[in-house]
């Protein structure tokens, strides 16, 4: 944005002839001078800033958390030591010797660290472990995009409100110095986003760079940590005892903010249709990508700024659980989403079925005339299941089509996008081995479990075992103090055959440790025979191809199943 | 039930990804972008042409490579009375989608003129894919493939025609996009481990001979 920087390395003669013209507000196809922007094009362009700041106060809130959770587990590091672990403590033992982080170079045990990937760089070429730490850090260059802006971007620390930016930092600069040195004469304007500029100032200025502001003003505030310490955990940084400060925080802002509407948000009205409609099935006429069809009818209301969607049925949805059946319902949702609240709305499950009769009518609030030009609806069908639901297909429609009149659509779902699971799940690796008779469950590791702690943390572990199970064996894994993304990588084992396992269930519970009270849940999983969806078939698939490792990714359910 | 399940997915659909990649759709007025744009993120079409007012963006969620990456995906409008507005958001995006259309020349002609654009105001490790559009109007063609690509070979950048109206391309190109963004964002932390360490090398307290043979170890 700078045009007097002489130093842009890129810019060759013609191009400085034409950012001038660029400047001069002139361009390369018109010579004449456009117009200036009328007050309607102002206040449109003004709405599209206004959204995009949420968009970006969203994304420092996120960015906020993910530096939060790497001060809290730099926090409850040991730090380095000799012959001991640099996170946990642990000292070196016979069977699990330490291990030396490439990029800290400091020793941890096997538990705190993570094998490499195999890299291009020959830096990496030595050894092939990184400490938890490096590999937290490593995420949240990642993560925040610090990895492309050479610094972090704005972020707003989850429990108090505070902004950090870094654009004139020192840090910051060494990073960009030492970062990319192909950076001069760019380092001038904020490395974060410039996507959060406020709505400009429209008056034909020479530029209006000036009046960029961020949407978060960075009054300052006292963090006792160090810059730098976020960024790399050097040595220096590391606190080397765990009474810290942490819980004088309050964690209410760590705490997951259920996603209840505003007053304006909507609540589902349902009614059921008097009469089910008696349509004669008419031919399939839309290509069916294999996920089935979905039949819905649209009916927009002006006078009350409502939408009626009438979910009728659906047709040849895939099959879930064991007999080849589901319990589908429908989500539906207006997107783009304003805002916080979300305009969602669900059916009723139909049981059994793969071919569902809805017929429910589900009414949508404070639809505007112009929502219905620029949103549309999404409607996801999942199966209803208590250890999570998984997404059988989905469908979007515009809703531009039935401003006028309603209409009746018939839509092809699509399969499902949104299988892997978000929200606090666990990677679990199933392998039946031959050899040992047994079942090998490797509890690999979870993420964003609940905090359950005021702390803000969980200090988690999990129980497993199978049922039934002639053995009665029980397993536990080891606690991961303050962690709500623990790696555990533990492996157990249960003595059964492929024949029982066809009839098994295996259940993992996730508990947060407490000393002196019941320890909290934190959620748990059901895998197996009478188990659906993705579940089902990890299960299958670790019976059908026994002496492999079957790794997956499953959401955890709030539901404590006994 | 089910009930709270859902409660967790609303939580994680706001804000539950992995990354967030910022996309700028840039070309000449009428190429397409648009239109593109609506067709990924809504999978619809118009064939009315609605110029847009200076700028506009949509966010969607993908899934590449088992990560989740949130795309916010700005669309400008191509005539100059914008151009202050639209530049001001080139310095955030990662990625930019270059396009054109195959039935106008002076489209393609203009093509320099937006890398400039480009090199002039977006953060220098940004990555571009160009676009020819309207790729089912074979009969209006005025710009065939190869010169699209052969212009993309000069640039240095990967070449698709695409078309918003018959869904050719259109996910391609964005998934594409994202696979170079993902590329380039490990090549940098690989080839700048120094952003990840700091001051931390060489003052570590205790040298541990290295003892990862161990083949005993499993765990
Ligand atoms: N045949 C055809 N027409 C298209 C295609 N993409 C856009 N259009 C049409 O071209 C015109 C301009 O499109 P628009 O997306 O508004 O262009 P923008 O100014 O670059 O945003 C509209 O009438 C569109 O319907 C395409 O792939 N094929
Ligand atoms: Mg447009
Ligand atoms: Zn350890
Ligand atoms: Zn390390």
């Amino acid at each position: 944005m700078n045009y007097q920087s002489k130093a842009n390395k890129y810019v060759c003669p013609n191009d400085r002839q034409l950012s001038l013209r660029a400047k001069l507000r002139t361009g390369w196809s018109t010579a004449r001078s456009e117009p200036p922007l009328t007050a309607t094009e102002r206040e449109a362009i003004a709405a599209v800033v206004k959204r995009a700041e949420k968009v970006d106060e969203v994304e420092a809130r996120r960015v906020g958390r993910i530096v939060a959770r790497l001060e809290g587990m730099r926090r409850s590091a040991q730090g380095p030591a000799p012959r001991s672990c640099l996170l946990c403590g642990e000292t070196s033992r016979l069977l699990a010797p330490l291990r030396t982080c490439s990029i800290c170079r400091n020793t941890a045990c096997p538990k705190c660290v993570i094998e490499m990937p195999p890299h291009r760089s020959p830096i990496y070429s030595r050894e092939q472990y990184m400490c938890n730490l490096c590999a937290e850090t490593r995420e949240m260059w990642k993560k925040s995009g610090a990895w492309f802006y050479k610094s972090l971007p704005k972020y707003i620390l989850p429990e108090r409100k505070a902004t950090r930016r870094y654009n004139d930092t020192e840090l910051a600069r060494s990073l960009q110095d030492a970062g990319n040195s192909s950076n001069e004469g760019k380092t001038d304007s904020e490395p974060g986003s410039p996507l959060s500029v406020h709505a400009p100032t429209f008056s034909r200025q020479p530029s209006n760079t000036d009046s960029r502001k961020s949407i978060v003003s960075s009054h300052d505030t006292h963090h006792d940590w160090n810059e730098t310490d976020i960024l790399s955990h050097g040595v220096s940084g590391l606190s080397l005892h765990r009474t810290e400060s942490l819980n004088q925080r309050s964690v209410a802002g760590l705490k997951r903010t259920g996603s209840k509407g505003s007053a304006y948000s909507i609540r589902s009205i349902r009614k059921e249709i008097s009469k089910p409609l008696t349509q004669p099935e008419r031919p399939t006429t839309i290509p069916d990508a294999g996920f089935g069809t979905l039949e819905i009818k649209l009916a927009y209301d002006n006078g009350t700024s409502s939408l009626a969607v009438t979910v009728l049925r659906a047709r040849g949805l895939i099959g879930m659980d064991m007999t080849g059946l589901s319990d589908p319902f429908c989500r539906l949702e207006i997107l783009p989403r304003e805002g916080t609240y979300s305009n969602r709305l669900r059916t009723k499950t139909v049981h059994k079925t793969k071919n569902p009769e809805f017929n429910e009518t589900l009414h949508f609030f404070g639809i505007t005339e112009s929502d219905l030009a620029a949103k549309s609806l999404e409607i996801v069908l999942f199966d209803d299941d208590r250890y999570g639901c998984d997404e059988m297909g989905s469908a979007t429609v515009s809703l531009r089509d039935c401003a006028k009149s309603p209409i009746q659509l018939r839509l092809a779902l699509s399969g499902a996008t949104g299988t892997e699971p978000t929200g606090p799940r666990v990677l679990l690796a199933l392998c039946y081995s031959t050899k040992k008779r047994a079942l090998v469950v490797t509890i690999c590791r979870a993420a964003e479990l609940p905090p359950r702690d005021s702390n803000g943390y969980s200090d988690p572990f999990v129980k497993l075992h199978l049922d039934p199970d002639p053995y009665h064996k029980k397993h536990k894994t080891s606690i991961k103090w303050r962690n709500l993304n623990p790696i555990w990588n533990e492996e157990f084992l249960f003595e059964t055959r492929p024949t029982e396992l066809s009839r098994q269930n295996l259940t993992l519970t996730f508990w947060d440790k407490d000393y002196g009270k019941p320890n909290d849940f934190l959620g748990s999983l059901v895998l197996g025979a009478s188990s659906k969806g993705r579940r089902l078939k990890h299960w299958m698939d670790c019976i059908k191809f026994p002496d492999h490792r079957h790794e997956q990714w499953h959401s955890l359910t709030d539901t404590q199943h006994l | 039930m089910g009930g709270s399940d859902i409660k967790w997915q609303k939580d994680a659909a706001d804000q539950n990804f992995d990354y967030m990649f910022k996309l700028l759709i840039i070309g000449n007025s009428s190429v397409g972008k648009t239109s593109f744009l609506f067709r990924y993120a809504d999978d619809s079409f118009t064939s009315a042409f609605v110029s847009t007012v200076g700028i506009d963006f949509k966010v969607k969620t993908v899934f590449r490579h088992d990560k989740r990456v949130k795309l916010q995906i700005w669309d400008t409008a191509g005539q100059e009375r914008y151009r202050t507005i639209t530049t001001a958001y080139y310095r955030g995006a990662m990625g930019f989608i270059l396009m054109y259309d195959i039935t106008n020349e002076e489209s393609f002609n203009s093509v320099q003129d937006w890398v400039t654009q480009i090199k002039t105001y977006s953060w220098d490790n940004a990555q571009v894919i160009l676009v020819g559009n309207k790729c089912d109007m074979e009969e209006e063609r005025v710009v065939s493939a190869e010169r699209g690509k052969q212009l993309a070979d000069q640039l240095g950048v990967e070449f698709y025609e695409t078309s918003a109206k018959e869904n050719i391309n259109v996910k391609t190109v964005f998934e594409r996009l994202v696979d170079i963004i993902c590329d380039k964002m490990s090549e940098s932390l690989d080839s700048e481990p120094a952003m990840l360490a700091g001051g931390a090398r060489g003052q570590r307290l205790t040298e541990q001979p290295q003892s990862n043979t161990n083949p005993n170890c499993n765990c």
